[in-house]
C-alpha cells in the first residue's frame, strides 16, 4: 500500500490560483457565524459612513446593489464603485474572517451546547439584524429582500414536487394567484373595504388577522391542488404536467371573469402588511418545515416514488397517498407566498399569473438545484439578484439570463447544488473539528 | 522590495482616486425625470414609442440650454427604468426611481396594470407621477400624487354619443363587443348608459356580444340590420374590426360604423380595406392633417425613427410637457427634493388651459384625470385617419 498523500505539503502554485487556494483556506474555517459577524459589521459600517464615502467617490448615492446598476449605466463610475464594494463589503467581511474565525468556532461550539433550536435562533437573528441594517439605507433594497424571500418559498414548494418528487407540476402559478386572491379578499374586505366589504374591523387587529388569512389562502390553493391530484394521479408520466397547465389557465380566466374582483383589471388596495420581519419570519417558517418534510420517512418515500413507484410501492410505500399528500403541500406553500406577494406588490391581477410566471419559477428550481432545500434558496437568490442587476441592459438582459441558464444546465444538468441535504448541525457547527474538542473540554466560564 | 512597491503603488493609487473623486468638477445642476416603460415584454412597441417620446423631449430641451425654472436653466437627465410589462417590476422601477435616482417625476407606466400599483408606491412615497396612457380609474383614484395624460372610458363612451347625434341625428344605435375582454365590455357599458340618457331607454336596439377570437359574426350582424338600427358602434381591436366591418358590409348593413381609441393602429386599413373607409372613431389625436406643435412632433420623430408616432408617442410627450409646464409653474428648484415635489405636484393640480399635442387639459384640484377633448376622425377614401371634429367635455 502506498502511504497517503500528505495534504499539508503546500505543492507548489502560483499568482491567482495561490491566491485562491489561500482564500479558499482561510474561508474553510469560517462557521456561518463568522460570517454573519462579517456582513454585520460591514452593513454597520455601510450606514455609519456609505453615504459621505460614495460622496467622496463621486458617487451621487450609496450604490444600492453592490453598484452594478450604476457601473452598467455609467462605465466610468465603474471604479468607484468597486472601490466603494472593496472599503464597504469586501475589507471589513476579510478582516473578519481573518481575525474573528477563531472566535466565531468558540462560539459556535458553545452555542451548539445548548439545543439546536438555540442556536438555530440565535443565527437567524443575526441574519435578521444583517438584512435589517443593509435594507435600511434604501426602500428599494427593502423591496428586492421582500420579492427574494417570497421567491424561495415559491421556489421551495416547487422544488418539492419538481425535485423531490420528480413530477412535473405546471399549476404553481395558480396556486399562487388563488392564495393571493384568498387573502387579498380577506385584507381588503375586513380592513379598506371598497368594492368588497364585509365588516370594518380597527386597524390594530390587522397584524394578527393576516396569518390567518396567508393559511387559509394556503388551504385553498392546497384545495386546487386536490382538483388537480385526483385525476391526475391516476395516470402516469406526462399527464400531471398537462392537467396542471390546464388548471393554471383554468385560474387564469376564472380570475378574469370574476367581476366582483376587478376581472381583468386587477384588485388593489391591500393593506402594508407584508413587512420586512413578516415576510422573513414565513420564509424561516418555510425553510424549516419544508426542510423536516423532506428529510422525514415521508420525505424517503418520496425519493423512492420517484426514483421508482412500482418499487416503492413493492416496498410498502402507500405511493398514492405520499403524492397527494406531498402536492397538496406544495401548493399550501405556493399559496402562502401568493398572499405575502400580493401584499407586498399590493395589486394583484389575472395576467401576472401567467406563463411568464410559470417560466420564471420554472427557471429558479432548476437553476439552484433539484432535490436541495439550499439549491432551492441560492436559485432564488441568485434569479432576483441577477434581474434586478441586469434590468438596465433591458432586452440584453433577456439574452444574458437564458444564457446562463443554458450553461448551468450543460455543466450541471440538475442544478448549481442539486441532491445536497440541508443539514442544520452541519451549517451551524464550528468548523475546526480538531479544536473543538479543546473547547468542549474548557470548563464553562459562569 | 518588489511586493512592497506593488502595494506602494496600489495604495497610491487608491488615494489618487479618492482624490479625484472629491475634488472633481461638481456636479452641474440638473432635474431628474424617471421613465417608468415596458421596454421588454408582451408591449415593447409601446415601451419604444415611450422611450423615443421621452428622448426626443429631453435633447430638446438640452440643446435649447436647458429647463428654465425661476430664471435660472437646468439640464434634464432621464431615467429610464424597463418594467418589463409586468406589475412587480413596475414596483420595483418606481421604488428605486423614487429613494435611489431621486427624481422629481416620473412619467409612466403606460398599461394600467402596471400604472396601478405603481401609482400606490408614488403615492405612498409623495413623488408626482403621470401615467400617459392608463385609462384604468383605480390609477388615480384617492391618490393626489397621480395625474394622467389621456380621458378615460366613462368620458369616451358619451363623447361616442353626443357626438353621433350630433353630427347624423340617428336615434337608434346598435352595439357589438366582446363580452370576455375588460376594455370593450367596459366602454359598450358607458355608451349604451350615455345613449339610453340621449334617446330613452330602448333606443339601443340592438346589444349583441361574442367572446374573445371568435371571426364569425353573421348571426349577431344579422341581428343588428334586422334591428332596424341606423349605425353600429364596435369597441373592438383593429384585426376583430375588420372582419366586422367586411361582414357587416356583406350582410348588407349600409349605415356608418363607428368605434374607439382601439382602433387607432397602423395595420387597421391593410386589414379591413375599403369596408372601414368612411368609418369613424374617437381617439387622442390624428396624424394626418395634423397641424402646429403636433405636426411639428409628428415630422421630427418620422424624421428620426421612420414611422408615424402612434397615440401612446403623442401621450407620452404630452406628459413631458405637463411635467415641465408643473415644474416652471413652480418658479424655483431648491434642491430639498421632498420639497420640490410637493411643488411640482400642487402646480400639476391647478394645471389649466394646457395645449398639448392630443389637445387642451385642464386638471380640477382633488382628481387626477385631465378634463380634455376626444378626437372624431374619419377614415378616408385613401385609408388616411383623418381629422373629422373634436368632442369636448
Amino acid at each position: 500500500m502506498k502511504p497517503p498523500i500528505d495534504n499539508s505539503t503546500p505543492t507548489p502554485r502560483k499568482g491567482i490560483r495561490r491566491l485562491w487556494h489561500s482564500f479558499r483556506q482561510l474561508f474553510a474555517q469560517t462557521p456561518l457565524l463568522g460570517w454573519l459577524f462579517g456582513f454585520l459589521l460591514a452593513s454597520i459600517l455601510e450606514n455609519l459612513i456609505g453615504y459621505p464615502l460614495a460622496r467622496v467617490l463621486g458617487l451621487s448615492k450609496i450604490p444600492v446593489l453592490f453598484g452594478v446598476d450604476i457601473a452598467l449605466k455609467t462605465p466610468l463610475l465603474l471604479p468607484a464603485t468597486l472601490l466603494y464594494d472593496l472599503i464597504i463589503y469586501i475589507i471589513p467581511l476579510f478582516l473578519t474572517v481573518r481575525y474573528l474565525t477563531p472566535f466565531a468556532n468558540r462560539l459556535a461550539a458553545w452555542l451548539l451546547r445548548a439545543p439546536m433550536w438555540v442556536s438555530a435562533l440565535i443565527h437567524m437573528a443575526l441574519l435578521f439584524l444583517v438584512l435589517y441594517l443593509w435594507t435600511g439605507i434604501n426602500d428599494y433594497r427593502v423591496l428586492v429582500a421582500k420579492l427574494m424571500m417570497v421567491s424561495i418559498i415559491i421556489t421551495l414548494s416547487l422544488n418539492v414536487v419538481n425535485g423531490y418528487m420528480g413530477e412535473f407540476s405546471c399549476s404553481h402559478p395558480g396556486f399562487i394567484a388563488l392564495g393571493a386572491y384568498i387573502a387579498s379578499i380577506i385584507t381588503v374586505g375586513f380592513f379598506v373595504g371598497g368594492n368588497l366589504k364585509f365588516v370594518i374591523l380597527p386597524a390594530y387587529l390587522a397584524p394578527l388577522v393576516f396569518p390567518l388569512a396567508l393559511i387559509l389562502g394556503g388551504v385553498v390553493a392546497a384545495l386546487g391542488a386536490l382538483l388537480v391530484a385526483i385525476p391526475s394521479f391516476r395516470t402516469r408520466g406526462d399527464y400531471l404536467a398537462i392537467i396542471s397547465l390546464a388548471f393554471m389557465f383554468i385560474v387564469k380566466s376564472m380570475f378574469e371573469n370574476l367581476e366582483i374582483l376587478g376581472g381583468a383589471r386587477g384588485f388593489g388596495d391591500q393593506p402594508n402588511l407584508a413587512t420586512l420581519p413578516v415576510v422573513f419570519i414565513w420564509t424561516m417558517l418555510c425553510i424549516w418545515i419544508i426542510n423536516n418534510f423532506v428529510q422525514s420517512t415521508m420525505g424517503k418515500a418520496l425519493n423512492a416514488v420517484r426514483d421508482n413507484e412500482l418499487a416503492a410501492d413493492a416496498m410498502t410505500v402507500d405511493t398514492r397517498k405520499t403524492k397527494m399528500v406531498t402536492f397538496l403541500f406544495a401548493a399550501f406553500w405556493a399559496g402562502i407566498a401568493g398572499g405575502l406577494l400580493a401584499h407586498v406588490i399590493r395589486y394583484v391581477n389575472p395576467g401576472t399569473f401567467g406563463l411568464q410566471k410559470l417560466a420564471e419559477v420554472l427557471a429558479m428550481v432548476y437553476f439552484g438545484g433539484l432535490n436541495s432545500v439550499i439549491g432551492s434558496i441560492v436559485g432564488a437568490i441568485g434569479y432576483n439578484l441577477l434581474s434586478e442587476m441586469l434590468r438596465p441592459l433591458e432586452l440584453i438582459k433577456w439574452l444574458i439570463i437564458p444564457l446562463l441558464l443554458i450553461l448551468v444546465m450543460i455543466f450541471r444538468p440538475t442544478g448549481l447544488i442539486a441532491f445536497r441535504e440541508f443539514d442544520l448541525h452541519k451549517i451551524l457547527q464550528p468548523k475546526i473539528p480538531a479544536k473543538m474538542e479543546e473547547v468542549e473540554n474548557v470548563p464553562p466560564s459562569s | 522590495m518588489e511586493r512592497k512597491s506593488k502595494y506602494l503603488v496600489i495604495s497610491i493609487l487608491m488615494i489618487c482616486a479618492i482624490l479625484l473623486g472629491a475634488c472633481g468638477p461638481a456636479a452641474p445642476q440638473t432635474i431628474k425625470i424617471g421613465v417608468n416603460a415596458p421596454i421588454t415584454g408582451d408591449i415593447p412597441k409601446v415601451g419604444e414609442g415611450t422611450k423615443f417620446a421621452a428622448e426626443m423631449w429631453a435633447e430638446d430641451i438640452n440643446a435649447a440650454g436647458g429647463l428654465e425654472i425661476g430664471g435660472k436653466k437646468y439640464q434634464v437627465e432621464l431615467i429610464i427604468e424597463d418594467n418589463e410589462s409586468k406589475a412587480e417590476s413596475a414596483v420595483a422601477a418606481n421604488t428605486k426611481m423614487i429613494t435611489q435616482d431621486e427624481v422629481l417625476i416620473i412619467i409612466g407606466p403606460q398599461a394600467s396594470k402596471q400604472a396601478v400599483p405603481a401609482g400606490q408606491v408614488a403615492n405612498d412615497n409623495k413623488t408626482p407621477m403621470i401615467s400617459p396612457w392608463s385609462t384604468n380609474p383605480n390609477t388615480t383614484l384617492n391618490r393626489p400624487w397621480v395625474f394622467r395624460a389621456c380621458f378615460l372610458d366613462d368620458f369616451q363612451g358619451p363623447a361616442v354619443a353626443n357626438f353621433v347625434t350630433e353630427e347624423f341625428g340617428f336615434t337608434k344605435a346598435a352595439v357589438l363587443y366582446d363580452i370576455a375582454s375588460d376594455y370593450p365590455k367596459g366602454l359598450a357599458e358607458f355608451f349604451k348608459k350615455a345613449w339610453e340618457g340621449l334617446h330613452g331607454a330602448g333606443s339601443v336596439v340592438a346589444y349583441e356580444s361574442f367572446t374573445t377570437k371568435d371571426t364569425d359574426f353573421s348571426a349577431q350582424l344579422t341581428k343588428i340590420r334586422d334591428s332596424g338600427a341606423e349605425f353600429l358602434f364596435t369597441p373592438q381591436y383593429y384585426n376583430e374590426v375588420a372582419l366586422i366591418a367586411q361582414q357587416a358590409h356583406q350582410l348588407g348593413f349600409t349605415g356608418p360604423i363607428v368605434g374607439s381609441d382601439s382602433w387607432g393602429s397602423a395595420e387597421l386599413i391593410p386589414l379591413c380595406g375599403e369596408d372601414c373607409y368612411g368609418a369613424f372613431f374617437t381617439t387622442h389625436y390624428a396624424a394626418a392633417g395634423a397641424t402646429g406643435a403636433t405636426k411639428a412632433f409628428i415630422d421630427a420623430y418620422n424624421a428620426k425613427h421612420g414611422y408615424i408616432p402612434d397615440d401612446v408617442a403623442a401621450l407620452t410627450w404630452d406628459a413631458f410637457n405637463l411635467a415641465k409646464k408643473a415644474m416652471e409653474d413652480c418658479g424655483k428648484i431648491t434642491g430639498d427634493i421632498a420639497a420640490d415635489r410637493a411643488c411640482v405636484k400642487d402646480a400639476l393640480s391647478k394645471v389649466t388651459g394646457f395645449e398639448g399635442i392630443t389637445g387642451t387639459m385642464t386638471f380640477t384640484p382633488g382628481s387626477g384625470d385631465p378634463s380634455k377633448c376626444a378626437v372624431i376622425v374619419k377614415i378616408s377614401d385613401k385609408g388616411e385617419f383623418t381629422f373629422y371634429k373634436q368632442s369636448c367635455p
